[in-house]
């Protein structure tokens, strides 16, 4: 196995400053960093990690004055009787969940890659406190109500363990088989993922393709806004993606280059992403800000091929809010 | 018996998105200054100061407030710095106050400062995916960093905690003649970061979701600013008064409380934020209030989430438990309603300035009170994971 570097070699910026002028006079912004390294100790919990690491086993620790079972096993001795001692105990791989899990959409520039993700809290057969986990469907994106309070869910092993809380994550146990709930130790590698299908768009007819044209039309005049808008162009600054986009009426590319915006009729070689939506109106709806492209994309109305390229529409949603205000002023 | 302490001058600086133009020593500065000529003292007449910074990753050194002493002015003096999350301005306002009700002081500076925007994502050319990871650092380093924990999304676990027990309450069109509402409040805010930026409640619907369910116009912003406060004993505060003809504004109620960070039997209940129903019935007793309702004419509001302000307005006994949407329903924070809420536009349009927050929700209360005449404010602070840390403070106007 390949091993990563601490701190992922693509986040790292070059040693460089630069000079911004706010009203006519120079700034200097410079480049920077604080890092440290760690040997982190991992103490009291190192039979937690390597539990999950070696054995694909959970534990927790029982109070040996009130029973109570905490999970994960984030104290030896219990507060609430006196510090009493606890004892190590494994706890069953199926729960259910405390309370409904936020879905993360836009993440830190360290998940970006995992966007969207769901983070909450199980309660293990076995125990009575509640662990934080991460939270995946199988069956793709990841939308509200798929996971709520009481919800049945197992815990999932990562093939390649280190010995951290991300070896493990959960499913909801109704998109699995009956054999892997009773599974100790289940993989991810053991169930079916659902692959990013492209949605097939159905044949278009005349009125399609007129209403193709009409919002191509109205969509080229709205970058033609953005690009005219001092605060949508920064929100695109630095930033540079083609996107080949589908709808039923025709093909066109949006593409997006340090600050400037274009929309055209071509075909796009080697996209970076596409983006398929049966109307094109849902798209013109977003960079009008009159709805969210992102919502668009969670309620299925548009989809897209990476799921990294969140960032990229969450840039394109920001330029739709950017000249809303524009106008607004 | 503690000394009576009170608010004898207050500043801040403009709260913007970005400084480029200032560095946080010089913010810092700024709002000193500002809070010093409020109250018509210089630095020889403050005997300490109380720095309230919340993120030493994002002023890029691990005291912070080490260069400030000097820049101040009040070098070879008392000088202690707060760190409570995103509780980290009423936290240093509580602990200044316990100085000088204790008779440590006679005169303190409270001074919150942040400056988060210098933090930069390089992959995705923005500052804010970086801010968020900054404070994603806050979060419990063997469980929850690695998981993608953020403080969005530990308030939001609380929020849905609350919707799984009252599915009715806190609905999209509520939240939404909330955010509105505020981004009116903010107009007569000119130290305010959206101060113009006034949106629609179907603008708010129609925002985009950031984590499930907070919109992004149902979020307070990152703001980069500094405010601070003059407290004082109760002589030393009525001669300052006479000398700048401005009331004392009376800090008479204090309560804290920090939650388990943990969750399930025994520990957090994850559909309360009982930080914020103990320290601000605690500041009630302090300050002798048996109805809130009836007492409290402002409430200045940590309101780092839309839904989480109401949450908050339950526990502060406003509203009953499952009726938190009464306040926009029934009018209760409407124009013309019973309280007024965040007159600065709270954190959502002001600027969330971490350290800064709760020190500028207390400057703004001070001087609605006295602007208005009126005569009880609450202001609150709320911070760490699932709203673990809550502060009150009651303010009172002669």
């Amino acid at each position: 196995m390949t091993k990563k570097k601490v701190i992922p070699p693509e986040y790292i910026p070059d040693a460089d400053c630069r000079t911004i002028i706010r009203d006519g006079i120079e700034y200097h912004e410079a480049n920077d960093a604080m890092f440290t390294f760690y040997r982190r100790s991992m103490g009291e919990l190192s039979p937690f990690f390597l539990a999950l690491r070696d054995e694909k086993r959970v534990l927790g620790c029982r109070c040996n004055r009130c029973g109570l079972v905490r999970v994960p096993p984030f104290m030896t001795r219990c507060p609430d009787c006196n510090f009493a001692p606890t004892e190590p105990v494994e706890v069953e791989q199926v729960g259910v969940m405390n309370s409904t899990p936020p879905i993360t959409y836009f993440a830190t520039s360290m998940f970006q890659h995992m966007a969207p993700f769901g983070r909450g809290r199980v309660v293990l057969r076995g125990a009575d406190t509640a662990m934080s986990i991460n939270v995946y469907t199988t069956t793709g994106i990841l939308v509200p109500g798929l996971v709520r309070k009481d919800t049945e869910v197992k815990v999932m092993f990562r093939d390649n363990r280190i010995g951290e809380i991300i070896d493990i994550f959960c499913v909801p146990t109704s998109e699995l088989t009956g054999e892997q709930i009773e599974k100790k130790g289940l993989q991810e590698s053991e169930i079916d993922w659902e692959a990013a299908v492209e949605p097939q768009l159905p044949e278009a007819d005349e009125k399609g393709v007129t209403a193709y044209r009409e919002t191509l039309k109205e969509l080229r005049d709205i970058a033609a806004q953005m690009n005219q808008t001092e605060r949508a162009r920064k929100d695109i600054a630095g930033w540079k993606r083609s996107i080949r986009v589908k709808t039923t009426g025709g093909q066109f590319a949006m593409e997006i280059d340090d600050g400037q915006f274009k929309i055209g009729e071509k075909e796009l070689e080697v996209p970076d992403f596409v983006m398929v939506c049966e109307d094109p109106r849902t798209l013109l709806d977003g960079l009008a800000y009159r709805g969210a492209i992102t919502d668009s994309i969670i309620t299925g109305k548009l989809w897209i091929s990476k799921n990294i390229e969140f960032t990229t529409v969450f840039k394109l949603d920001r330029m739709a809010r950017s000249l809303a205000r524009a106008k607004k002023a | 018996m503690a000394r009576k302490v009170g608010i004898v001058g207050a500043g801040v600086t403009p709260f913007k998105g970005r400084w480029v133009e200032k560095t946080y020593d010089e913010l810092a500065q700024m709002a000193t200054m500002s809070a010093m000529q409020d109250a018509g003292l210089e630095p020889k007449d403050v005997d300490a100061a109380f720095y309230g910074i919340y993120n030493d990753i994002f002023q890029r050194t691990c005291i912070p407030e080490h260069p400030l002493q000097g820049i101040i002015g009040l070098q070879n003096k008392f000088g202690i710095r707060i760190s409570n999350g995103g509780a980290t301005g009423a936290y240093t306002t509580s602990a200044a106050h316990a100085y000088v009700a204790g008779e440590r002081f006679k005169t303190v500076l409270v001074l919150g400062v942040e400056k988060a925007t210098d933090c930069f994502d390089f992959t995705s050319m923005s500052a804010t995916p970086e801010v968020i990871k900054t404070i994603g650092w806050s979060g419990d380093s063997f469980f929850e960093q690695k998981i993608g924990w953020t403080a969005s999304d530990s308030y939001a676990e609380v929020v849905l905690a609350y919707m799984d027990e009252h599915p009715g309450d806190l609905k999209p069109e509520v939240t939404a003649q909330i955010s509105a509402l505020l981004s009116q409040h903010v107009k007569t805010n000119p130290y305010a970061q959206r101060q113009h930026d006034q949106v629609t409640p179907e603008e708010v619907m129609n925002s985009r979701l950031v984590v499930y369910p907070f919109k992004e116009l149902e979020i307070c912003v990152y703001t980069e600013g500094a405010a601070a406060l003059i407290l004082a004993e109760e002589e030393t505060a009525k001669t300052i008064s006479k000398n700048t003809g401005q009331p004392v504004v009376w800090i008479t109620g204090v309560g804290e409380s920090n939650e388990h960070s943990f969750a399930g039997r025994n520990q957090k209940v994850m559909s309360r934020i009982m930080s914020d129903y103990l320290s601000s019935h605690r500041a009630y007793e302090m300050a002798g209030i048996e109805d809130p309702v009836q007492s409290i004419d402002i409430v200045e509001l940590h309101d780092a989430f839309v839904h989480q302000l109401e949450i908050s307005m339950v526990e502060f006994g406003f509203v009953p438990p499952g009726n938190a949407d009464a306040l926009v329903e029934d009018g209760i924070m409407t124009p013309g309603g019973k309280l007024l809420v965040n007159p600065c536009g709270g954190l959502i349009y002001c600027g969330h300035a971490v350290g800064a927050s709760n020190i500028m929700s207390a400057w703004s209360a001070r001087n609605e009170l006295i602007k208005r005449k009126l005569r009880t404010a609450l202001v609150h602070g709320t911070g760490s994971t699932i709203a673990q840390y809550g502060v009150c403070l009651v303010l009172e106007h002669d």
